[in-house]
């Protein structure tokens, strides 16, 4: 635990060199300017700025990333509460509330309340995520490759199973994924798989590519396709940024139960922010005294979700960094951030890499703190970036994806993927199939069969290895519980219904 | 018989679930007739394809089940109940085609052209009509993009047939 604390002051004195704080205030900058724009969240902010950094060293590349995945996500809460187009799932709640708060001319406030609500619960996660991360990495040293495979399947379940509305939309967008990360060599033997004779897909599908292109192109051909594109008018924002003290009275304990509930959230794979958002709202509503200010304009109902999200991202870092293992979209565009420079997050990256690692613990503190002083100052200039006109901004948007796509490898190639995935994002949006899983078992895909294989060789090919000792079968026992026990609840539900 | 009753949204999103089951077929298809090199592991390299393959087909005939049964999905964006809106093909055509040329014009006519060609297009898709200023914008954001990746960042773009006119 001390010798913790010392490793993040290390970590501090890394940001605090005149260039890696320019990085992290061009972070800041960046991340809220892309994550401002109406229909990019924060997965695909990262994404898209993901060139910029290929050619800066690897500590401030990701001081940088730490600083536009905070700014990122404040800058959707403002979209969301302006423009009520949520950028991402995590933001359709903020969006009921404060979208109503600011009809009703209250938009100050409700900016303000997401503002400091974000920074009190980023600043709280990322405490935990400093002391929490490197425990459970310590952990994770003593987990056999048994016992991923079942944290890897647990993931798949709950973020193909709890994300959307539909259960078995959620597994289509998983094996999609799934045949995505498929394709090229086998890692081992060096079987080509799916690749039909085509070099370039020897080494596999870019997994950058797969993620700009899912959903900046996805998105772009589904809103060219419906066609019903009315510029979306953004509100008056009257007088400044700030909480009246009867605001501040109504927000700090949602601000404190939303971090209590999204971080838990983020660590355990639960599928995204969108369950934390929703619950956190749920409970604001059962505890509030004033009931029937919710639906138009409560000001808890933005203060709660929003720091659940902030809180419920940091959370996510947690197995992300400890583990390896991504369980929302936004985790895995950082996981391959961290892989374009050869460093592979896990139990092992404390050890082996700490420097870059508590540098990025540290800068998540410097970057949300960076965010709280730009951001209510700056709130006038980025209301500006909300009257882009849509069809310069999509036009600008595509142009930029394709960009990410082909600065990776220099090839043509990978923007004829980057096409192929677009219709495919174009489709699932069209038949209402969640984006996440497929992004989930493209990344998780080949590791559950790295572990797969391993767990096989230790054991010589007896296959009761994958269920043997007590982790495994504890992740396992969750898995069933998670998976069967809403069916179960549900045919109670119906069958006392028909009774 | 049964096609004949389902609404035109109900057919589509039944090519949409066949074509997972069809695509865990074609993965079994492509993992059995694998070359596999001289290899002496334990698991084989075609289990794991053989299990997703599996599991796409499945998963392909459960959404199959659902849209028969009438479990639609809702489309982004809207909500559960929303009327059925038919898509326009044209415009997703404009923003396809768009891409498209910026495939085909990056390694042949170069980053600035390219870039030019594919923001236009789409800004045309999206229902702007201001052709001229819309040239003049795309021009200006291709040349600002690729100056400051090209030259701030090092990162190699194509210059095409701009090439040796920017130094």
């Amino acid at each position: 635990m001390g010798n913790n604390f010392a490793m993040l002051l290390d970590g501090f004195q890394t940001v605090f060199t005149p260039t890696n704080l320019m990085f992290g205030l061009l972070g800041t900058f960046l991340g809220t300017l892309v994550g401002v724009l109406p229909g990019i969240g924060p997965a695909l902010a990262i994404g898209l700025l993901l060139p910029i950094t290929l050619t800066v060293n690897p500590t401030s590349a990701l001081i940088m990333f730490a600083a536009i995945f905070y700014g990122a996500m404040y800058g959707g809460s403002t979209t969301s509460i302006l423009l009520n187009t949520p950028g991402e799932s995590g933001s359709v709640i903020t969006a009921l509330e404060g979208n109503k708060m600011a009809k009703a001319g209250r938009a100050g406030a409700a900016l303000a309340t997401a503002a400091i609500g974000s920074f009190v619960a980023g600043t709280i996660a990322t405490i935990l995520l400093a002391f929490g991360a490197p425990v459970l990495a310590e952990f994770a040293l003593t987990i056999q490759p048994a016992g991923y495979l079942s944290l890897i399947i647990l993931a798949f379940a709950t973020v193909g199973t709890l994300l959307g509305a539909s259960r078995i939309r959620g597994l289509i967008a998983l094996s999609m994924g799934l045949v995505i990360g498929l394709i090229g060599a086998d890692l081992q033997s060096g079987a080509l798989r799916l690749t039909f004779g085509n070099l370039n897909a020897i080494d596999g599908i870019e997994t950058v590519t797969v993620i700009v292109a899912i959903f900046a192109l996805g998105e772009t051909l589904y809103l060219a396709s419906r066609h019903t594109m009315v510029q979306a008018s953004v509100l008056q924002m009257n007088g400044k940024a700030w909480m009246t003290r009867q605001d501040f009275k109504r927000s700090w304990k949602p601000w404190l139960r939303g971090t209590a509930i999204g971080f838990p959230l983020g660590v355990i794979p639960a599928g995204g922010s969108e369950v934390p958002t929703f619950l956190s709202y749920g409970v604001e509503k059962a505890l509030s005294k004033n009931k029937d200010e919710f639906g138009k304009g409560a000001i808890e109902g933005v203060a709660c979700p929003e720091a659940a999200n902030n809180a419920n991202a940091a959370g996510v870092l947690v197995p992300m960094l400890a583990l390896g293992l991504p369980t929302s979209a936004t985790a895995a565009v950082v996981l391959v951030a961290f892989q374009s420079f050869n460093i592979q997050p896990g139990p092992m990256l404390f050890q082996t890499n700490p420097e870059i690692v508590w540098g990025l613990i540290a800068s998540l503190f410097v970057g949300n703190f960076l965010l709280l002083v730009l951001n209510l100052p700056l709130i006038r200039f980025w209301v500006l970036l909300l009257k882009i006109p849509n069809h310069y901004l999509y036009a600008g948007i595509t142009t930029f994806a394709l960009l990410g796509a082909y600065a990776l490898n220099n090839s043509t190639f990978d923007l004829q993927v980057a096409l192929a995935v677009g219709v495919i994002g174009f489709l699932f949006r069209r038949f209402g199939v969640p984006i996440t899983p497929l992004i989930i078992g493209a990344i998780l895909g080949p590791l559950s069969e790295l572990y797969f294989k391993r767990a096989l060789q230790i054991s010589q090919g007896d296959w009761g290895i994958l269920v043997a000792g007590t982790f495994p079968k504890v992740i396992y026992g969750i898995l069933i519980v998670v998976i069967i026990g809403p069916l179960v609840w549900n045919f109670k539900k119906t069958f006392a219904i028909k009774k | 018989m049964i096609l004949n009753k389902l609404s035109k949204q109900a057919k589509g999103e039944l090519a949409f679930a066949s074509s997972f089951f069809l695509l865990g077929l074609f993965v079994a298809w492509d993992t059995s007739k694998m070359d596999i090199p001289q290899d002496n592991s334990i698991v084989s390299p075609q289990t794991f394809p053989y299990m997703v393959a599996t599991f796409a087909s499945l998963v392909g005939l459960g959404l199959m089940l659902d849209v028969l049964r009438g479990k639609l999905g809702i489309p982004d964006g809207n909500e559960a109940g929303d009327p059925y809106t038919p898509l326009n093909f044209k415009t997703m055509g404009v923003v396809a085609a768009a891409i498209g040329m910026h495939v085909i014009l990056l390694e042949t006519a170069g980053y600035v052209l390219a870039a030019t060609v594919c923001f236009w297009g789409v800004a045309y898709a999206f229902g702007s009509r201001k052709i001229l200023k819309d040239l003049l914008i795309s021009l200006i954001f291709a040349v600002i993009v690729y100056f400051s990746f090209s030259k701030g960042l090092n990162i190699n773009l194509p210059s095409g047939i701009f090439e040796g006119i920017f130094k």
